[in-house]
């Protein structure tokens, strides 16, 4: 029973995770129809980023969620100087980005390597939230307890800002029909921009977040690339609500997976995936267009 | 002569290596309606598109208010006060009535105050105000015509411009649209309609310009085409 429990809550907490990574890659894919293969590649580099900035490797050193926003403003600017100087040249040629994003992903993991080097580094659990709960016979790292509210506040923000801001409406005019969203004054091109950044801003604070359950390695990167691309095909591309069901959804079966059935792992991961494809290739919640 | 809203002077536009418009000549003055005809093809939506920045011309240039923009991209056209209403209508169709408004919207050019706000263009379209939460895709023909309209009208634009807002619509619907322009045009707007159909027009219009095949054919006013019995079937087709 206890066993059952804290798996349960490990996975939601794995759930989370996923979708503070792949919110972004959802929206950048919906919106701009970017397959955005460095968004691995922006986890671990916010993941790095955090652990100098918690490490004090930079002289100063940062309490945990200092670090956390520093990082993910960091990659937002990273992300956006991608948009604006590399993807906005291909507008509309699918191939050319994935072979621009996935060669930048590289890049970023050759350059970390080389800055970081090849051991795993430990990122300590932030102060405040060392301890552990205790429900019954269960016993539950509060860190994970305050994962899972952060990502469903930072859910509920971007579903405020999509769907009740004028910003949100301008963003998905900008998908509805660019060129006369553009007509009516709204300035698409800057739009794709901050949805970029933002998409990769979020990713960067996941790797921070995640930082203290997964640790910070060669190859987080492409350990979590292909989960985001999982959550993304099984939601539906361009739904919030799509991201985070299939985060928590893929959240369950990844630990349960791995508990369970460990040398299928994968199979059972990439199993919800496939049939979503072949039955439902729009994803559970694809965007409602008309 | 005051400056003229909108001047299209030589325009030269080409879709690729089709050249579609030839030394495209008009001109819309302060507070008038010039009625821009012409059959399928002619160039007429093409017109719209260079006016408002979606379409580059190769050669030509266009003026608003007597400031050039012949090359600007779409937004700052927009905030130069010039508004479309497109073929097609082209609401954004996940957003709603509201959404559609909202983001739209967009203080005068010239410092005036906002006379287009939702509360006014709600009164004008009293149905869009009854569905304002509602997904624009799910409104009929004509409420999207008016959500159209509406849209433009929130960018509180100096020249407006009309591509067929008649087409597929009732004749009931035809006849308060073309109610609305009036309206509008005595409210001040400067207008150019759109249309294939000349009886609408002649109506409301204080200009006639006629495109044949990317080529101003004719340009004139109602009463004078009226009074000199122009056949008109000859740019226009058979009506
Ligand atoms: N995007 C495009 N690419 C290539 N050719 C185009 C494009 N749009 C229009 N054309 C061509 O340009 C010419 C003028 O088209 P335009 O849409 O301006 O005509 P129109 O007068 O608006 O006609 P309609 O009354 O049917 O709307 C036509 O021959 C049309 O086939
Ligand atoms: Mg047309």
């Amino acid at each position: 029973m206890t066993f059952w429990l804290v798996l349960t809550v490990n996975s939601i907490t794995f759930g989370g995770l996923l979708f503070l990574l792949s919110a972004g890659f959802s929206l950048i894919f919906g919106l701009m129809r970017i397959p955005n293969l460095t968004h691995g590649s922006l986890f671990m580099l916010g993941a790095y980023f955090g652990a100098t900035f918690i490490g004090g490797y930079l002289t100063l050193q940062f309490d945990f969620w200092v670090a956390a926003v520093l990082a993910a403003l960091s990659v937002a600017v990273f992300g956006a100087v991608i948009e604006r100087l590399l993807l906005r040249q291909l507008p509309g040629q699918q191939m050319a980005q994935v072979l621009v994003t996935l060669g930048i992903s590289f890049m970023v993991a050759d350059f970390c390597l080389l800055l970081w080097g090849g051991d795993p580094i430990n990122v300590a659990t932030p102060q405040g939230l060392a301890g552990f709960v205790r429900a019954g016979p269960a016993v539950f790292p509060l860190y994970r307890l305050g994962v899972i509210a952060i990502a469903a506040a930072i859910a509920a923000a971007l579903w405020l800002l999509l769907d009740r801001t004028r910003l949100g409406a301008m963003i998905r005019a900008g998908v509805d029909d660019p060129d006369m969203a553009r007509v009516v004054g709204i300035r698409v091109s800057q739009l794709f921009t901050i949805v970029f950044a933002l998409g990769a801003g979020l990713a960067a604070f996941a790797g921070v977040v995640g930082a203290p359950i997964l640790s910070v390695y060669p190859g987080l990167d492409q350990d979590m690339l292909p989960l985001a691309l999982v959550v993304v095909i099984l939601g539906g591309s361009g739904s919030l609500l799509g991201s985070f069901v299939g985060s928590i959804i893929i959240g369950f079966i990844y630990n349960f997976g791995q508990a369970l059935f460990p040398e299928l792992a994968y199979f059972v991961l990439f199993l919800p995936m496939l049939l979503v494809l072949i039955l439902r290739p729009q994803g559970l919640f694809g965007r409602f267009v008309p | 002569m005051a400056t003229n809203a909108l001047e299209l002077s030589g325009i030269e536009a080409f879709y690729g290596d089709s050249h579609v418009l030839h030394a495209v000549t008009f001109a819309c003055g302060p507070a008038r309606l010039l009625g821009l005809l012409g059959r399928n093809g002619a160039g007429k939506s093409t017109c719209m598109n260079v006016t408002v920045g979606l379409l580059a011309p190769r050669r030509g240039d266009i003026f608003v208010f007597g400031h050039r923009v012949t090359g600007l991209p779409p937004e700052q056209i927009a905030a130069r006060g010039v508004a479309l209403v497109p073929q097609g209508r082209r609401i954004f169709k996940s957003l709603t009535v509201r959404e559609n408004l909202v983001v739209a919207a967009r203080a005068p050019t010239d410092g005036r105050p906002a006379s287009w706000t939702l509360e006014t263009v709600f009164a004008m379209f009293p149905r869009l105000g009854e569905r304002v939460n509602h997904i624009a895709a799910y409104l009929s023909g004509g409420e999207q015509q008016m959500l159209a309209i509406g849209r433009a009208l929130m960018g509180n634009p100096r020249v407006l411009l009309m591509d067929e807002p008649s087409e597929g619509l009732a004749p009931q619907i035809v006849h308060e649209v073309m109610n609305t322009i009036r309206k509008l045009k005595e409210s001040g707007l400067s207008i150019v309609l759109v249309e294939q159909n000349p009886t609408l027009v002649f109506d409301v219009a204080d200009d006639i310009v006629i495109l044949n095949s990317g080529r101003v054919a004719v340009v004139s006013t109602p009463a004078k085409l009226k009074q000199e019995n122009v056949d008109l079937r000859q740019h226009l087709g058979v009506f």
